[in-house]
């Protein structure tokens, strides 16, 4: 694995400065049924194809952002931080 | 630091413009040491060629039979050279540059390479088929007893037991972090007109090659393609490299993997003679890549192909044109074609009489038992000590397949030719395959051949008639061919084999080589050192401010994470006595311990309070100013992920400690939860910034009352209370805290007077005789209190009700994170309980001890100590849920013995808290 990520505030990076944080998940409501739960914490979509996911710059601005990533291809079609992604 | 492009500059011993062989010139003869015995070598001279022109053919013997074997790539690429220099194993000596002194010895070969006892292997070979290890020694006793003898056989080098001692002075390997616009990867005439149109376009360009000077093929050639004398053509094309400042040359440089995102794996070889680097890792990262890799020779299959004395004719050149070695007496040249006519010119140049011109089809076995004494053909038996061998043309396509490139055989050319390229990357030159001329008799040639000893690999020992027997076994498909061969498997992956495996597969399944297909080609391309893989040896650690302190009280240190801290005070080899008496001291008069290490963040804003209730299971929002608070975090999943106090300062400040080594964790954790909400709330992260000290024991209210004005009576500073104070002068946050169960009290103060109010608390403290402990007293003392610590007696499944604190968890607010799932697990059967015992026995059970019953596994100790005080060992253990009760009697094996031990609900040490509260 050795493809660049455009972080926000920094510019295009080595993935190695960022830590992943997971696929973008809807976190269920407090009254959620029982089955929702685990479902949140362990299950994952797998998507073959352009996700969006949690990236942290750890050795850069230490700040969460969404990129919109190709699995398959590892092309980053995207990245923004949370609240300015559309 | 490394100057951008310096066009022609030296440039700290890293990157160097190569000029051809006239730089050497002027430098003496030198003497390298081989197997002890002093060689000559001349400038310019290999470790292999040195000891050829001094008479040495055997340079090593092979890996299964123990077969002599000579030179011959002299390009780095088969595995016939491979010895032992300076105590690195391995080490191809056609490659490595003669330095004075260097100590070279042979490998794999017992007593000598001349007369090696395990070549008595080569009588064994019925009992070492292809595929043996599936077929014989299947028994287990005669596995047991044949492994032994079969590892002392087969090998490679060895590496030293003990390795020299890392030197901060002198790195043996780096990495380094590069970026161009573009690559080229090849020096030879195409890298170099790839190189140079580039660079006149204004980009910047990287030029890497795995050689000491720029060239290629031209270095040994002779002439080149359009008859020009080819040191004249090298010396023009490196003069117009020159003279581009923007071009950058990396030399003795291979390319070891083209990765995404135009990544380039490099190991480059260090050449100064005083650079105390051996190998650097170059992560050269580039928006176009062109690969000008060229194209090798490879061997051709006959009888015996594997003597010493039978040699590839581009190592032919090498030697003559190169290093001006006559490398034989006598020679016949087997070749087709236009191909053999300026190899017999450069054999005749060199001295050596040229026997005959063979065309491959003809030749039928080499003849000699240690090197070649001649040759059998179909028409002639001709006596000979060297056979140049032009074997098959095989571009050097690796990178472009990594890339994702493809590449299809041509039978027209019989070679394979570039395809495709992806985006960004190119191909120039004989890598493409264009530019293969005369096609050997790559199928025909390789095929005739049917005997015993009749090499396709030579780096594993793989014969003709190994990989008819595996075809003939159904492992007719090259892929499931080299799996079970072991064919292009070896040190020189491949390389010397891949065609030759490929051809013969084709024959015997009556397929074209086409049709048969190809291995997958996967970096890294050329064998690499783990050392350069690693980098420097260069262990960063973490140091509190109070370090030196430690240092000078004597202390054994401990590595938590990155930190270092005080295990104990005292020598190495009387920890309990030490341990002891810091337990001692803080049981009764008073300790001090370095804390420094905990993580410190400080969380401010109008929606602090609102975000600490999200993410901590306790309740926070209703905290007090002045008052201090303990909290687990959990995941949504209810698993403990962290522990610490939370203290609020004023209305919107809070300060939080965290678990050491967790801090970067829990503060990504508070952000990660704060991302895509209006919160007013800033999280710092103040770790480095702060020294901490815990000053606890009876007589912890006295020492510290001598340093401050503040009131520390029982009633004006609570238990569970904070406080800033200034202590000693220096500003102090206070925490009246109890983790190891007596008086006590937190201060965090800025790092820079960590040493001051270190010894100003040993001073105060010296009339109540104060001592300061270490980890592995505080570890027992608060055992004794049973309070956990997260991630020694949690884990990756523990949450706050099996770990026995469900009063931590908030669980009539509206939301936490984890709620959910520690609601849902109130409804489950638990599984398992963390549980208090205290041994009936006089052992101390190990952390990690697992608990039976019946002979079962009901559970596993995670800390386990002698309490002093209570004169017994006590400890803590998860165990299945349904033996979770007090006074439920626990057996574990310690030493050999069933050991027992006793459930115990109440802590071990003041139940009733009254110590900590007084």
């Amino acid at each position: 694995m050795s493809f660049l990520l455009p972080c926000p505030n920094c510019g295009e990076r080595s993935v190695y400065e960022f830590r992943f944080g997971g696929e973008v998940k809807e976190r269920p409501p407090p009254d959620a049924p029982d089955d929702a739960w685990p479902r949140y914490s362990y299950a994952t979509a797998n998507v073959a194809g352009v996700q969006q996911e949690w990236w942290y710059h750890t050795m850069g601005c230490c700040q969460w952002f969404v990129a919109q990533r190709n699995t398959l291809t590892n092309e980053v079609l995207e990245t923004a931080l949370p609240g300015a992604a559309p | 630091m490394l100057r951008p492009y310096p066009g022609g500059e030296k440039n700290d011993g890293f990157i160097v413009h190569s000029l051809g062989p006239q730089r050497m010139n002027n430098q003496p003869n030198t003497t390298i040491y081989f197997n002890g015995q002093p060689t000559a070598a001349q400038p310019g001279d290999t470790v292999a060629s040195a000891l050829y022109r001094a008479g040495q053919r055997i340079f090593s013997r092979s890996f299964k039979y123990h077969r002599p074997r000579g030179l011959l790539c002299a390009a780095g690429r088969c595995p016939n050279c491979l010895v032992n220099v300076d105590g690195t194993p391995n080490v191809r000596a056609c490659t490595e540059p003669a330095r004075a002194g260097m100590q070279v010895r042979h490998q794999n070969a017992s007593p000598s390479l001349e007369r090696d006892w395990l070549a008595v292997a080569e009588r064994f070979d019925w009992l070492m088929p292809v595929g043996f290890y599936y077929k014989t020694f299947t028994h287990p006793a005669a596995w047991r007893f044949v492994e032994p003898l079969i590892r002392r056989v087969a090998g490679l080098g060895e590496v030293a037991d003990h390795p020299p001692p890392a030197s901060d002075e002198a790195p043996d390997y780096e990495h380094r972090y590069l970026h161009t616009d573009v690559a080229v990867i090849g020096g030879g005439p195409a890298g170099i007109a790839a190189a140079i149109a580039a660079a006149q376009q204004g980009r910047r360009v990287t030029l890497v090659d795995d050689q000491p000077q720029l060239g290629g093929h031209l270095r040994y050639a002779g002439v080149s393609a359009d008859g020009a004398a080819a040191a004249e053509t090298v010396q023009e094309l490196t003069a117009r490299l020159e003279s581009l400042p923007n071009v950058q040359v990396l030399t003795s440089a291979t390319c070891l993997g083209l990765y995404e995102g135009h990544m380039l794996g490099i190991v480059q070889q260090d050449r100064a003679p005083q650079s105390p680097v051996r190998e650097r890792l170059v992560q050269l990262r580039a928006a176009e890549v062109v690969v000008a890799t060229g194209a090798y020779e490879t061997p051709l299959v006959f009888e015996h192909n594997d003597l010493p004395g039978v040699m590839l004719s581009s190592a032919v050149l090498r030697l003559v044109n190169m290093h001006s070695i006559k490398p034989g007496e006598q020679a016949v040249v087997v070749g087709d074609g236009a191909r053999t006519a300026p190899i017999v010119a450069c054999l005749q140049a060199a001295g050596t009489r040229v026997a005959a011109v063979v065309p491959t089809a003809a030749v039928i076995a080499a003849r000699g038992t240690k090197s070649v004494t001649g040759i059998n053909t179909t028409a002639q038996d001709i006596p000979c000590d060297l056979i140049v061998v032009c074997g098959d043309q095989v571009p050097d396509a690796g990178l472009v397949m990594q890339a994702g490139g493809s590449v299809k055989w041509d039978e027209q050319r019989a070679a394979y030719v570039v395809e495709s390229c992806p985006d960004h990357v190119t191909a120039v030159g004989d890598v493409t395959g264009s530019t293969v001329d005369a096609p050997a008799a790559a199928s025909a040639g390789h095929s005739a051949a049917r005997q015993k000893r009749s090499f396709v690999c030579l780096c594993e020992d793989v014969t003709t008639k190994d990989i008819d027997a595996a075809i003939a076994e159904g492992f007719d498909q090259i892929e499931t061919l080299k799996r079970y061969t072991t064919v292009t498997m070896g040190p020189c992956q491949g390389k010397m084999c891949q065609l030759a495996s490929i051809a013969v597969c084709a024959q015997r399944t009556g397929k074209t080589i086409g049709q048969t297909g190809r291995t997958t080609s996967r970096p890294p391309t050329a064998p690499v050192s783990l050392g350069a893989l690693a980098g420097a040896r260069h262990h960063p650690v973490k140091r509190t401010p109070m370090h030196h302190k430690h240092d000078e009280l004597g202390c054994v240190w401990m590595d938590m994470s990155d930190w270092q801290r005080p295990l104990y005070y005292g020598a190495p080899d009387a920890k309990q006595q030490a341990v002891e008496a810091e337990y001692w001291a803080v049981r009764k008069r008073v300790g001090v311990i370095d804390l420094s290490t905990l993580g410190k963040l400080e969380v401010r804003g109008a929606d602090a309070p609102k975000l600490l209730d999200k993410v901590y299971t306790n309740r926070l929002s209703d905290l007090r100013v002045g008052a201090s608070r303990y909290s687990v975090i959990c995941d949504d999943a209810g698993i403990i992920l962290d522990d610490g106090t939370i203290s609020r300062l004023a209305t919107d400040r809070f300060f939080i400690t965290t678990t050491t080594g967790n801090i970067e964790f829990v503060q990504q954790w508070l952000e990660w939860w704060l991302v895509a909400t209006d919160w007013r709330v800033h999280i710092t992260n103040v770790t480095g910034g702060l020294a901490a000290v815990n000053v606890a024991g009876p007589r912890a209210r006295d020492t510290l009352a001598k340093l401050t004005e503040r009131n520390l009576g029982r009633r004006a500073f609570r238990y569970m209370r904070c406080r800033r104070a200034e202590v000693a002068g220096v500003p102090s946050i206070m925490l009246r805290i109890g983790f190891v169960g007596e008086t006590g009290w937190e201060l965090h103060f800025p790092a820079e007077y960590g040493e001051y109010l270190w010894d100003a608390i040993l001073d105060a403290g010296q009339e109540f005789d104060i001592r300061p402990f270490g980890v592995e007293a505080q570890r027992l003392l608060r055992l004794e209190k049973r309070h956990l610590i997260v991630g020694v007696d949690t884990d990756a499944t523990s949450n706050v009700l099996e770990a026995d604190m469900a009063w931590v968890a908030k669980l009539d607010k509206d939301d936490f994170i984890g709620k959910a799932a520690t609601l849902q697990a109130q409804q489950r059967d638990r599984r398992e309980q963390l549980v208090g015992f205290e041994m009936r026995d006089e052992v101390v059970p190990e952390d990690g001890t697992a608990l039976v019953l019946d002979g079962r596994p009901v559970g596993r100790v995670t800390s386990a100590r002698y309490s002093p005080v209570n004169e017994k060992a006590v400890g803590l253990a998860w165990v299945s849920h349904e033996l979770a009760t007090d006074g439920q009697t626990l057996t574990m094996p310690v030493r050999g013995r069933l050991a027992r031990a006793q459930i115990v609900a109440d802590p071990f040490y003041d139940p009733a808290g009254k110590k900590l509260r007084a």
